[in-house]
């Protein structure tokens, strides 16, 4: 008996939008998330530099009840996007289900605000940390708030790899389902990494924009760090069936391996060879009705990297599809990326309109594919593909058909 | 002493969820409504704000018999002049 897996449930706070609602309308809308903020730490430490935040979730926030008082940021962004999906899923976990249900969150650092604060305690003023700081930093804080908080019971970790780990988990949930070894997965990942010392570390490597993204654009100059968490209900097929679920997508795919070569230069190959295992069982007929949610961070590498990796796969047809980079909006959410722009990829399927890449203004003959520049484009879409490369060369693809 | 028990009771009634009065010495530790995380919550803010030392080792259970208010503050006390 094979099992399938649906997609039943759409969860995301975003830059552009804290809710799958206002997030869709950002990204149809080419809405700018992308700021110049000042990040600070004690009296006398302070960084200017553009980034992507969320400011309109505090009161939301708020109201997540004692337990997450004392999370992280990265664990609350999370559980309000997996109590978005769980809501829209209209799922209701019992007892039996919760033990079928599987949760992997995964984040790319953890509790970034917490080891800040900490060390700033600690290093500078000879203070303590608060005394529930590794409760708060550990990267599987928000798969453990949400086993509680929902009730479910079955595997249920965090998955790492840095820009990948959003569509590692998605992909590592699906795998679950169709294993047997659970019914249903809250999968995702959330990031909140936007603190003066994320930001000085990120800034020491060089490869910061010095005022916003600019994905494919010949005049790119480099990425802009973002915060937040998308998060998707999969799942098994019949189950979904028996109680009448919306099912908003079908789970297609999932390549992921790596290029075993270098820690920051991707290689055509490896993103190539994740692109193909995700399409292994996908017939397209029609390329033009496949979207690929771009990883296009903006960087010189990756984005001519990932424009020859699509070549490779899809050859003449290339042309015909659309890959646009939402990071143009959002940013970059590093272990989170994954999360939204799988979310934005079904949304893209959902609606079959490509969302654009946004602060495209100069050609660049290695970037030469169609990545909707600068507006959203309407057409009919069949495939929709996310795209996740992370440094260290991990690669991790994943890929939805309509229902 | 009179000060340290003040602040005590100032810092395990923020604490207290399930009151809706300050605590007193006499109040049930049962009642206070706190959790797993709220003795070392409490401790680290005992610490804070009176600039001392509470050598607190969870894995003693130093307060395994506690039932009152009262007790609690006795024993941070102790481990207080510790």
């Amino acid at each position: 008996m094979s099992r399938n897996v649906v997609v039943t449930g759409l969860g995301a706070v975003t830059p552009i939008g804290a809710d799958i609602k206002s997030f869709w309308e950002g990204l149809t809308a080419g809405k700018n998330g992308i700021v110049s903020r000042e990040f600070t730490l004690g009296d006398d430490l302070a960084l200017t530099t553009p980034s992507a935040p969320i400011d309109d979730v505090e009161e939301r926030i708020a109201g997540l009840g004692r337990e997450l008082s004392r999370a992280d940021r990265f664990s609350k962004l999370a559980v309000l996007a997996a109590d978005e999906a769980v809501a829209n899923s209209g799922i209701e976990f019992d007892d039996a289900l919760g033990a079928r249900t599987a949760c992997i969150i995964g984040t790319g650092i953890g509790g970034q605000a917490t080891l800040d604060e900490g060390y700033e305690a600690m290093l500078r003023r000879g203070k303590k940390p608060h005394p529930l700081s590794i409760l708060k930093v550990i990267t599987n804080a928000p798969a453990s708030h949400m086993s509680i908080r929902y009730g479910v019971r079955g595997p249920a970790f965090a998955i790492s790899s840095a820009c990948a780990t959003g569509a590692h988990s998605i992909g590592v949930c699906a795998e679950l389902i169709r294993s047997g070894q659970a019914d249903v997965a809250l999968a995702g990942a959330s990031e909140a990494t936007l603190t003066f010392g994320a930001m000085t570390t990120w800034k020491a490597m060089h490869i910061l924009a010095t005022e916003t993204c600019r994905p494919f654009s010949k005049n790119r100059n480099g990425l802009v760090i973002g915060e937040g968490s998308g998060v998707l209900v999969l799942e098994e097929e019949e189950h979904a069936k028996k109680r009448g679920a919306n099912i908003l997508a079908r789970f297609s795919g999932f390549g992921m391996n790596a290029d075993g070569k270098d820690m920051i230069n991707p290689a055509v190959e490896g993103a190539a060879g994740a692109l193909k295992l995700a399409l292994e069982n996908v017939t397209i007929n029609d390329p033009s009705a496949v979207y690929i949610n771009a990883h296009g961070t903006g960087t010189l590498l990756n984005d001519p990297t990932e424009t020859a990796a699509v070549r490779t796969v899809f050859g003449s047809g290339a042309d015909d599809l659309i890959m646009s980079s939402t990071k143009s909006m959002h940013g970059h959410l590093l272990g989170a990326a994954g999360g939204i722009e799988t979310v934005a990829s079904i949304l893209a399927l959902n609606n079959d309109v490509a969302p654009p890449t946004m602060n495209y203004d100069e050609p660049d003959p290695a970037c030469d594919l169609n990545y909707a520049p600068n507006e959203a484009v309407a057409r009919n879409i069949d495939v929709a593909i996310s795209n996740s490369f992370a440094f260290g060369g991990l690669n991790a693809v994943v890929a939805f058909e309509k229902a | 002493m009179a000060e340290i028990e003040q602040s005590l009771l100032e810092i395990i009634k923020d604490h207290a969820v399930g009151l809706t009065q300050a605590p007193t010495r006499e109040t049930l530790i049962a009642d206070l409504g706190i959790d797993s995380f709220s003795i070392v919550e409490i401790i680290y803010e005992v610490e804070e704000k009176l600039s001392v030392e509470v050598p607190f080792n969870a894995n003693e259970n130093p307060f395994g018999d506690m039932k009152t208010v009262g007790d609690l503050i006795d024993a941070l006390n102790n481990l207080i002049k510790k």
